[in-house]
């Protein structure tokens, strides 16, 4: 069952048109990777998927929800359960890292303070970051950021989460820190899209892949075959014979 | 031909980005009124802001409010000593810092450091996708950045006024006894006596408008920055520049206005 679907999504920017009629879908517990070269839209497919960037036609389908006119405050409601991890972690910087993770639950639920720092310290501990749980974003390393970003998202236990190049700029025992992460995630059965130019984490975590070439999705196929198939885009893409 | 062509679409940008900008200002003006009638209210935000726009700007305020005032008192004093005006410098003097010197002077203070420290601050959080997080969360950065600015300023302002309105006069008073030789319990006596309501309404209410012309364009040029920091700092000089220009060219129309309401009182 598709959790995900995008059906002819066209957007520009001014005169720049990005995207010219992308479709793909992605199933109940599926990890997708969409990847293609710089500048291709794929953050703004990622940015549009949680209603942070509108569509100029075409639709956007969340777990049977159209959201590609829905106002900011309906988008509340989907925004609870689908996460966006930021390629930069986008952690609020005048609020330490407890602050960051208890963003959501204050907004959202009723929890009490004991609650919520119980729930926190836990999710911290998952992430190897209890010891700084009263930092401040500026004093963690970019990879604590990053983890820090991944553990805020996932707060509200999301449905779908949408990591926008998680990995970029890690050195590799970050890079496999995060990958564990994704992966652990994965195996609760939580929907996902990564958008990544890193294809060992991608490989290591998603089902399939989408290549967005030329404004549309050129290339879809489940990991083994596109691997499988020398001439695949994909494995071009790997081989560094496209951009 | 293509002259005229190229001269059309020149001058259609000329009037195009200054509508967009008042276009992009009245639904940042919607934004407010519709997410202030619904939950939730962050109150401690907003307590954050008038602690920020009001405490922290009061040194800022007591220096200019009490050199004004003693220059004003010493320019009125002296101006009118030759045709034997000096005891009507309390007056002149109170006058001045209530209706207008209060409220310009001090909108045009939290201009440059509150409307600054806004337009700034905000922008810093659009690059740095904190507002894209707070959108992503499932929050409204109007309910959490705009809506605690506004009400702030539009409580911390009028309450500088009437510090500055105290703090001008005092000014006022101590230039009226050392330069002027004026005794200071007549010139007590002649502020209290010739101060009026109609007064305080004007400033008092120059302080509401001008409070709006800070601190709406400072949100809404800090919120549409779009290519990295080099536009933090444009839009922090918007602005002040829209904040100043708003308060000089506002206050014509409302000293106007105030002068109007005076007479039906």
């Amino acid at each position: 069952m598709a959790v995900i679907e995008i059906k002819d999504f066209k957007k520009s920017f001014g005169t720049k048109q990005v995207h010219d009629g992308v479709n793909f879908t992605v199933n109940k517990g599926e990890c997708l990777g969409l990847v293609g070269g710089s500048g291709a839209g794929k953050s703004v497919i990622l940015r549009s998927l949680i209603g942070l960037e509108k569509a100029d036609s075409g639709s956007i389908i969340i777990n049977s929800i159209d959201i590609t006119r829905m106002s900011e405050n309906n988008l509340i409601e989907i925004r609870k359960k689908v996460a966006y991890v930021f390629q930069n972690g986008a952690l609020f910087d005048s609020m330490t890292v407890f602050d960051n993770l208890a963003y959501s639950l204050r907004a959202h639920t009723k929890m009490t303070h004991d609650q919520m720092d119980k729930k926190i310290s836990d999710q911290l501990d998952e992430f190897g970051l209890l010891s700084a749980k009263k930092l401040y974003p500026s004093e963690l390393s970019g990879g604590m950021q990053k983890r820090v970003g991944l553990a805020r998202a996932i707060m509200m236990d999301p449905d779908v989460i949408l990591y926008d190049e998680p990995t970029a700029g890690l050195d590799p025992y970050n890079t496999l820190k995060i990958q564990e992460l994704i992966l652990r995630l994965k195996a609760k059965k939580v929907t996902s899209i990564l958008v990544t130019h890193d294809m060992p984490t991608g490989i290591a975590v998603c089902d399939r892949f989408v290549f967005l070439q030329n404004k549309v999705i050129s290339e879809n196929g489940t990991t083994q075959e596109l691997l499988g198939q020398p001439n695949s885009l994909v494995n071009q893409f790997i081989k560094g014979q496209i951009v | 031909m293509s002259n005229t062509n190229a001269g059309q679409t020149k001058l259609f940008k000329y009037i195009e980005a200054p509508l967009l900008e008042l276009g992009g200002i009245t639904q940042l003006v919607k934004s407010f009124f519709s997410e202030l009638r619904t939950k939730p209210f962050y109150f401690n935000l907003l307590i954050e802001q008038i602690y920020f726009i009001g405490v922290k700007s009061l040194p800022l305020i007591l220096i200019t409010a009490i050199s004004s005032g003693m220059v004003l008192a010493l320019q009125y004093g002296l101006g009118l000593e030759k045709f034997g005006g000096k005891p009507y410098v309390p007056r002149l003097v109170a006058s001045s810092i209530l209706r207008e010197m209060g409220p310009v002077f001090t909108g045009l203070m939290i201009a440059a450091r509150v409307g600054a420290g806004i337009a700034s601050e905000i922008g810093s959080m659009v690059v740095t996708q904190q507002i894209d997080a707070m959108r992503a969360l499932g929050t409204s950065p109007i309910k959490r950045i705009v809506i605690p600015r506004i009400l702030a300023c539009l409580i911390a302002l009028p309450i500088l006024v009437a510090v500055c309105a105290v703090i001008g006069n005092i000014g006022g008073l101590i230039v009226g006894q050392y330069e002027l030789g004026l005794d200071s319990a007549f010139y007590f006596r002649r502020v209290m006596e010739t101060s009026n309501l109609k007064d305080y309404i004007a400033g008092m209410g120059k302080a509401v408008f001008f409070s709006l012309f800070i601190s709406i364009p400072a949100c809404y040029y800090g919120l549409n920055v779009k290519n990295g920091t080099k536009e933090v700092g444009l839009a922090t000089t918007k602005a002040v520049v829209a904040g100043s220009l708003l308060i000089f060219v506002g206050d014509f129309f409302l000293t106007k206005l105030f002068w109007i309401i005076e007479k039906w009182l």
